[in-house]
């Protein structure tokens, strides 16, 4: 794609505020901006993870200028988690979330690093090896549509990047809030809709012109970043995510954002 | 099974909301930066007598005047060395102390925490042990720093950074001196915009004496008017 083609792009993007009349067919949804059948997701996504594990962290780190540690760090501190907690981290990936948690349940609580990809769970468990993190975390490669824990297990469940990978959200929602013990609350940190207009136009240009550069660079992959430009554009608004927590049953929900709504953490409770 | 109560988590969302106004996350900033700090000094510790024992999983929370957001310190001994992990907000500590800035540093110096706490400068709520061992813990850890810079300079860098660095110190504090110098002579004898100490000594030994002879010269009119009234 030429550079003229990309800024094109980037000026009419689809929104996420705005729904392809094929999404509203059951059988079908989003990868990116490629309208796809349901089936073919988990596969397109698991394709994309497994080429980008290896060099995700550095990727993280390069992409957003090391920021992804404080909106992370954002995550732990809203979180209320305290010693004995039983934390899920959903769709963990690298394990950055799991190492915090770890140490602040202490030895009588528990920490599930789950993702779908196995690629991204074998990173996550050697990088947290190596830092010594053993004996409190367990790892479970599993769907977030189909949680394979018993209901009202965890005090906290957090889905950091995640969800938008997911093929049903809704599904996902429900899944999560099932597990979680009444009292217990979803974070979710998720890249959103910028507040301000400039913000939107710099985002867009550095998504489309910049990131897809880098991920060729370094991780020798431009189209899983582009997937992941294009994915955060496809993603629910701020309100909508809000609304569609609402629906799965959440109560007392809330998002900040952060960064200038560049990313958002979306909080709600079971009770 | 661990249950919130409504009440609860609605005052949790209340705390939350003016700590994360904004969403600039400087309070994100200031944790990160103090747990790299504190860590890498733990690292660094050659104190082996300092255990963490009976500290592990515990929470110290400051609440300064100065910061819009509280500093909590918990402690994790399960990897080791034990870490220390900051974060600007949690909902339970062993002990929450309420103070400021200055009056740490009083701390610092020795003040005694009661007598401090009874001019109300310091709030302590919960276990006051929690916050003497966290105390304890920062004043006994050693590191030597010669040593640790010469790991990764080799020694005799090491030795001629700190000679550079000794000679650049004794260099600031004379220039300072030579500038306060110049300064006062300028401010004191050029531009007479004020005085010595000296001269204040001396206008403060007048005053005295001139109200000294006030005083007299009252009670000489006093009494001239009590001997007028007699007669």
């Amino acid at each position: 794609m030429s550079s003229s083609d990309q800024n094109s792009q980037a000026s009419d993007l689809p929104t996420n505020q705005q729904t392809p009349v094929d999404a509203d067919n059951k059988s079908t949804t989003h990868f990116g901006y490629k309208t796809i059948d349901k089936d073919d997701k988990i596969s397109m996504v698991a394709g994309v993870f497994h080429s980008v594990a290896k060099q995700y962290d550095v990727m993280n780190d390069l992409m957003s200028f090391g920021i992804h540690r404080l909106w992370k760090r954002f995550t732990i501190d809203a979180s209320g988690v305290r010693p004995g907690n039983k934390v899920l981290d959903l769709a963990g990936g690298t394990g950055d979330l799991t190492a915090k948690f770890s140490q602040l349940v202490g030895r009588e609580g528990q920490v599930v690093l789950a993702d779908i990809n196995s690629s991204m769970l074998n990173v996550g468990r050697d990088k947290l090896r190596d830092k010594g993190l053993v004996q409190n975390i367990e790892y479970v490669q599993a769907n977030a549509e189909y949680l394979p824990f018993e209901e009202n297990t965890f005090d906290i469940v957090t889905i950091a990047f995640g969800l938008r990978n997911v093929t049903d959200k809704d599904k996902a929602l429900r899944s999560i809030y099932s597990v979680l013990k009444p009292g217990g609350r979803l974070l979710v940190l998720e890249f959103s809709k910028p507040e301000h207009e400039l913000l939107t136009k710099a985002y867009d240009f550095y998504s489309f012109n910049i990131l897809p550069k880098m991920g060729e660079l370094v991780a020798k992959d431009g189209e899983s970043y582009q997937y992941l430009a294009e994915s955060i554009r496809m993603h629910p608004d701020q309100e909508t995510l809000k609304s569609m927590m609402d629906n799965a049953g959440f109560e007392l929900t809330s998002f900040k954002n952060l960064t200038g709504g560049v990313v958002a953490l979306h909080k709600g409770y079971k009770f | 099974m661990q249950a919130f109560s409504n009440k609860a988590v609605t005052q949790q969302n209340s705390l939350l909301s003016p700590q994360f106004k904004g969403g600039l996350l400087l309070p994100q900033v200031v944790t990160a930066t103090l747990e790299l700090i504190i860590n890498k000094a733990l690292a660094l510790n050659h104190n082996k007598a300092i255990s963490f024992v009976t500290l592990s999983q515990k929470t110290l929370t400051l609440v300064l005047d100065e910061l819009s957001f509280e500093l909590s310190f918990t402690v994790n001994t399960a990897s080791s060395p034990a870490t220390v992990i900051v974060r600007s907000q949690t909902d339970t500590s062993d002990c929450t102390i309420k103070t400021s800035i200055n009056t740490l540093k009083k701390l610092k110096a020795n003040q005694s925490l009661t007598q401090l706490i009874k001019q109300d400068e310091l709030d302590v709520n919960g276990d006051i042990k929690i916050a003497q061992q966290f105390a304890n813990i920062a004043q006994s850890l050693a590191i030597d720093w010669q040593s640790e810079l010469a790991r990764h300079l080799g020694d005799v860098p090491t030795h001629k950074l700190l000679q550079f660095g000794n000679k650049i110190t004794k260099s600031l504090a004379t220039t300072v001196k030579q500038v306060e110098a110049d300064i006062s002579e300028y401010l004191v004898h050029e531009k007479r915009l004020v005085v010595t100490s000296s001269q204040i000594t001396a206008f403060k030994v007048q005053t005295k004496e001139i109200s000294r002879e006030v005083i007299a010269v009252s009670a000489r009119i006093d009494k001239l008017f009590a001997s007028l009234a007699d007669k």
